[in-house]
């Protein structure tokens, strides 16, 4: 639920962004409360990941501007490391760090950026590993890890940070089935919080239980926006229709 | 002549190994044909040196007592030239990788006159450009220059070790708010360097027969001292003959003893 005060955590203003002649963003205007649960659902290459992947820039926008709890990311004068340490970002393909154990993947940046001493990164992220249920593979490798628990070790990496916001990039996409449970889970979990959270997904049970609201996209814009009840009961444009057909 | 390809490993998933053309094979045992020609040569030129060396010690015991020397400075220039090598690599890897368009630019100039002029032009060239400037000693000279032309194949080869990590890494490690050295540093490079580590072997010790070319240097490496013994003793055939035998010794044992440290590393992570 949004919290009370409903200040707005991103504001996205007439966002457009191109990759040589393709228009990925075309005239996004967002915005999200403090506190929100937001799910981005649309046809392959509508432009959900490069949305999400601008709010911490790692796609740079061309037009517009995008406001990250005040901060105009889109500034030059803007230090975007520090943008970045409030906002967590799980991947569809997980990343990992190969190299490093499970609590050393989720201490380091605790102690590269946030500068927390090893001791105390240390507990947070054991206690992090117990709330995402995988303490006892503390001291694996990543390749020793099923998917479902490499991706709970990155959100627990990136929740280490203690960010404002999370943004989830289709995280269950790249899972066996048996998998995506055991995930949606520790999201839900996570959203009982009061963080906020975008999430590109598919998983409209998740949609359901979690969204304040989902937005629909396509080409590039936003095209529907309606809490998950509207979306299920009655889509208004032709395209949302079709959509949802092919996916429910 | 550096490439990437995929190397099928049994129990692992494939990593990319870079292959780098030229230098030493070095042997694996996955490799038996290799293995087997590995233990031929190095026990056949042990052999041959101590077949020489006992039944004719005239000239080539006097010559073996007279090469030491130049042994040990073909290793220090040798070893002193990888560790220059290393860091220029290490920097015009970064260079050619960079986004900024001065840095990749001077790194690609590099990396490009140093790959279109032969080695020996360039140690002669660097030698006395280096003697107008400054007065350094011979070998100082020499391990400079023996770096700089061995940098750009070292910059390749950590450009190609780099650009072997999947970029979701870097993504995931500026995501938590590293910087790009940061991330470069805690989570691209460590990963790089197992697949920087053979082909850097492999310079190693290309590095360690080429170094033989700055014999005409003034430096009195191996391949001088056999020189300096041949001319005083006309014996040329002979001093060679054990000139060669040492260097093929010693390589062979580099070799050997770089792919153990590989398996090492590839053993433990
Ligand atoms: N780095 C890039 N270079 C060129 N084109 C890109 C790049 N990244 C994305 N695109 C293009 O931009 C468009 C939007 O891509 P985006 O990845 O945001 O879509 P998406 O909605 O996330 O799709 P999917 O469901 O397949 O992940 C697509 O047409 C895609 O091909
Ligand atoms: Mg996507």
């Amino acid at each position: 639920m949004p919290t009370d005060n409903n200040s707005v955590m991103v504001e996205m203003r007439e966002v457009y962004k191109y990759f040589g002649q393709l228009k990925a963003l075309d005239n996004v205007s967002l915005d999200v409360l403090d506190g929100e649960k937001l799910v981005l659902i649309g046809p392959s290459g509508s432009g959900k990941s490069t949305l999400l992947r601008s709010i911490n820039q790692l796609e740079k926008i061309d037009h517009g501007h995008i406001i990250v709890d005040g901060i105009d990311i889109s500034d030059p004068e803007t230090d975007i490391n520090k943008v970045r340490e409030e906002i967590g970002m799980v991947f569809q393909s997980f990343n990992v760090f190969p190299h490093k154990t499970v609590l050393e993947n989720i201490n380091l940046a605790q102690v590269v950026v946030r500068k927390r001493s090893k001791k105390e990164a240390a507990e947070i992220s054991r206690e992090l590993l117990n709330k995402v249920g995988i303490i006892e593979k503390a001291n694996e490798y990543p390749d020793k890890l099923s998917g479902g628990q490499q991706q709970r070790v990155a959100i627990a990496r990136a929740l280490a940070m203690k960010p404002k916001i999370m943004l989830f990039d289709e995280p269950t996409s790249a899972l066996d089935p048996e998998m995506i449970g055991e995930v949606l889970d520790v999201m839900t979990k996570l959203a009982k919080e009061g963080i906020t959270m975008i999430v590109v997904t598919h998983e409209m049970g998740f949609a359901r239980e979690v969204a304040d609201r989902v937005i629909f996209m396509d080409y590039g814009a936003i095209i529907e926006e309606g809490t998950p009840e509207h979306f299920f009961k009655n889509p208004i444009q032709e395209r949302t229709k079709l959509f949802l057909n092919q996916i429910l | 002549m550096v490439e990437i390809k995929d190397k099928k490993e049994k129990k692992e998933t494939p990593r990319p190994v870079i292959a780098v053309g030229d230098g030493a094979a070095i042997p694996s045992k996955e490799d038996v044909g290799l293995f087997t020609a590995w233990r031929f040569s190095f026990i056949g030129a042990i052999a041959i040196v101590a077949y020489l060396v006992i039944f004719s010690p005239d000239p080539y015991w006097r010559i073996l007592k007279f090469l030491p020397d130049g042994i040990l400075v073909t290793f220090q220039v040798t070893t002193a030239s990888i560790v220059l090598d290393l860091i220029i690599g290490l920097f015009t890897g970064l260079g050619r990788i960079s986004k900024n368009r001065i840095l990749s630019g001077i790194a690609s100039l590099y990396v490009e006159i140093i790959r279109g002029i032969p080695l020996l032009v360039q140690l002669f060239y660097i030698y006395f450009a280096l003697g107008r400037i400054i007065n350094v000693p011979a070998m100082a000279s020499a391990i400079i220059a023996m770096a700089v032309c061995y940098g750009a194949y070292m910059g390749e080869i950590f450009r190609a070790g780099i650009e072997s990590v999947s970029s979701g890494q870097m993504e995931a490690a500026r995501s938590l708010g590293m910087t790009s050295s940061q991330a470069m540093r805690h989570v691209i490079l460590p990963q790089a360097i197992k697949t920087i580590l053979p082909p850097i072997g492999n310079e190693f010790v290309a590095l360690l027969k080429d170094s033989s070319l700055v014999s005409i240097l003034a430096v009195s490496d191996l391949l001088r001292r056999g020189r300096e013994f041949a001319a005083e003793s006309f014996n040329y055939f002979e001093t060679y003959t054990m000139v060669a035998l040492v260097y093929l010794i010693i390589t062979l044992f580099l070799s050997k003893l770089i792919s153990i440290m590989e398996d090492r590393v590839g053993a433990n992570r």
